[in-house]
């Protein structure tokens, strides 16, 4: 019973191997083709090397194999002893060099191409942040963060996992197709690294340093990358979602997200009641602070206060507007002036002067925030200008 | 008393060589060890050292002339 078992997992394993190669194009294990005339160099270079192991492996293990059951004890082997043959190791230092040298012909050609963003299009620059990605298009005048959208009651087991599960952000890097694309990449605090696999890009993003890939996307699509270098806490937490659209497509992108800026603009002048602020206000804060200090506002004392009865929160307005804007320099709260809009500062902050039983009662208006942000980036921008 | 420095040195460069490829007969190891001076393999090796190196910048520029960068 148990042998013809074991025999039937062997066959149905065999089968797998077997199957014709269509079956096989949807076979996830292997290495993807990408999108890219570079991730297809790249996945050719890998079949011709995986083949070549194959073929050594082959030989090797055969001749292994032959010569234990040819030469077995029962048909009266004998061991021969010598010390050294030149000329046999003379042929297995060879031969591997051969192989070696055969080799690094099609991978030098290949990395010759990923390393050259000279000629680009298009300059994106790419920052890493604990725990998200900021694209900043170069001459775009264009610059946001791309959070995680995994809603968390499906990271917390409460609610069923979607497809794209820790794959979705809320805001997508569009690029358009057939466009030499060069990727600046840094970091602000610690090592990330940018990573999409059909894209074949993967290059670390380290502070004060600036790293250069580039990419020419052939056909339109959501190709969805993660942060490939421990960078703390919420390292899995930090997807990338590249959406390639044609460059018409591209341009109506980029003018519609100008007008929505300017419509943002428009919003923090008008007057909003405390309740408005208070429901976009728990929305930005389950976006962008629940991470570390908690959707319940407790925090995780010592390394991220509670915000819940904490006496920024409660006290004066203009230290907890601070704290939110500029971040405390030299820890893990950041400066969310350029992150978040004025209306979403606004927002958060009045939440966080109202929820969980904080209940000063106090609303920050957007323009307030929009005025503190316009007389310091009058100051701060001089040097720019 | 000339003729047999530039041999030994001649026989140390080949004992340097051999160990680059990595291999070498017993004998030969055994006449190296015997006759050879210490001194002329660490020079030898240092001076194939540093040549290896040059001759990886040329390859790699050469590789790269080639692809055109
Ligand atoms: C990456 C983790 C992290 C995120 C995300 C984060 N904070 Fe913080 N926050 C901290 C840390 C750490 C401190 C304590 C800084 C210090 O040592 O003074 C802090 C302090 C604060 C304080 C002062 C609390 C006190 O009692 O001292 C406020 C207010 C605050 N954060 C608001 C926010 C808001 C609003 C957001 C979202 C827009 C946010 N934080 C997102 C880590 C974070
Ligand atoms: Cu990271």
């Amino acid at each position: 019973m148990g042998t013809i078992r074991t025999i039937r997992t062997i066959i149905s394993g065999l089968s797998l191997v077997l199957l014709p190669f269509t079956a096989r194009a949807e076979w996830t294990v292997n290495l993807s083709p990408g999108v890219t005339e570079v991730s297809r160099s790249v996945y050719d270079l890998h079949m011709t090397i995986f083949w070549i192991c194959v073929a050594i492996g082959c030989v090797v293990f055969g001749v292994m194999f032959w010569s234990i059951f040819h030469h077995r004890k029962s048909k009266g082997a004998k061991a021969h002893h010598f010390h050294e043959h030149t000329l046999v190791e003379i042929a297995w230092t060879l031969v591997p060099l051969g192989i070696l040298v055969a080799m690094a012909v099609p991978a030098t050609a290949t990395l010759v191409k990923m390393y050259d963003p000279s000629e680009a299009d298009l300059d994106i620059q790419i920052t890493g942040y604990q725990w998200k990605w900021r694209y900043t298009y170069l001459d775009k005048d264009l610059d946001f963060f791309s959070n995680l959208a995994t809603p968390r009651e499906q990271i917390g087991n409460e609610e069923a996992k979607g497809d794209n599960y820790l794959l979705e952000v809320d805001r997508h890097l569009v690029l358009p197709t057939d466009t030499k694309i060069r990727l600046l990449l840094t970091a602000n605090d610690v090592i990330h690294s940018w990573w999409v696999p059909a894209l074949a890009v993967k290059k670390d993003a380290i502070p004060g340093f600036i790293n250069e890939a580039w990419t020419r996307i052939d056909e339109p699509g959501i190709y969805r990358g993660q942060c490939a270098e421990l960078c703390g806490q919420d390292h899995g937490f930090m997807p990338i979602v590249v959406e390639a659209v044609p460059p018409e497509q591209f341009q109506q992108w980029l003018a519609q997200v100008k007008a929505e800026k300017q419509a943002e603009a428009a919003a923090a002048e008008k007057s909003w009641t405390l309740d408005e602020l208070m429901t976009q206000g728990e929305q930005v804060y389950l976006r962008a602070c629940a991470a570390c200090h908690q959707p319940t506002g407790t925090g995780v004392p010592p390394a991220f206060p509670a915000l819940k009865g904490s006496p920024v929160a409660l006290g004066d307005v203009g230290a907890h507007i601070d704290i939110v804007l500029n971040g405390r320099p030299g820890t893990a709260m950041q400066a969310f002036r350029d992150q978040l809009s004025a209306t979403e500062l606004a927002a958060v902050i009045t939440y966080e002067r109202n929820a969980w039983g904080n209940s000063t009662g106090e609303a920050v208006a957007p323009s307030q925030i929009t005025r503190i942000l316009e007389g310091n980036a009058e100051t701060a921008g001089e040097g720019a200008q | 008393m000339r003729d047999n420095s530039i041999l030994r040195c001649w026989r140390a460069l080949l004992g340097v060589l051999a160990g680059f490829f990595g291999v070498r007969s017993e004998a030969a190891r055994e006449q190296d060890f015997k006759e050879g001076r210490a001194l002329h393999f660490v020079v030898i090796g240092l001076l194939m050292a540093a040549g290896f190196v040059i001759f990886v910048i040329f390859l790699v520029r050469w590789a790269l002339s080639l692809s055109g960068v």
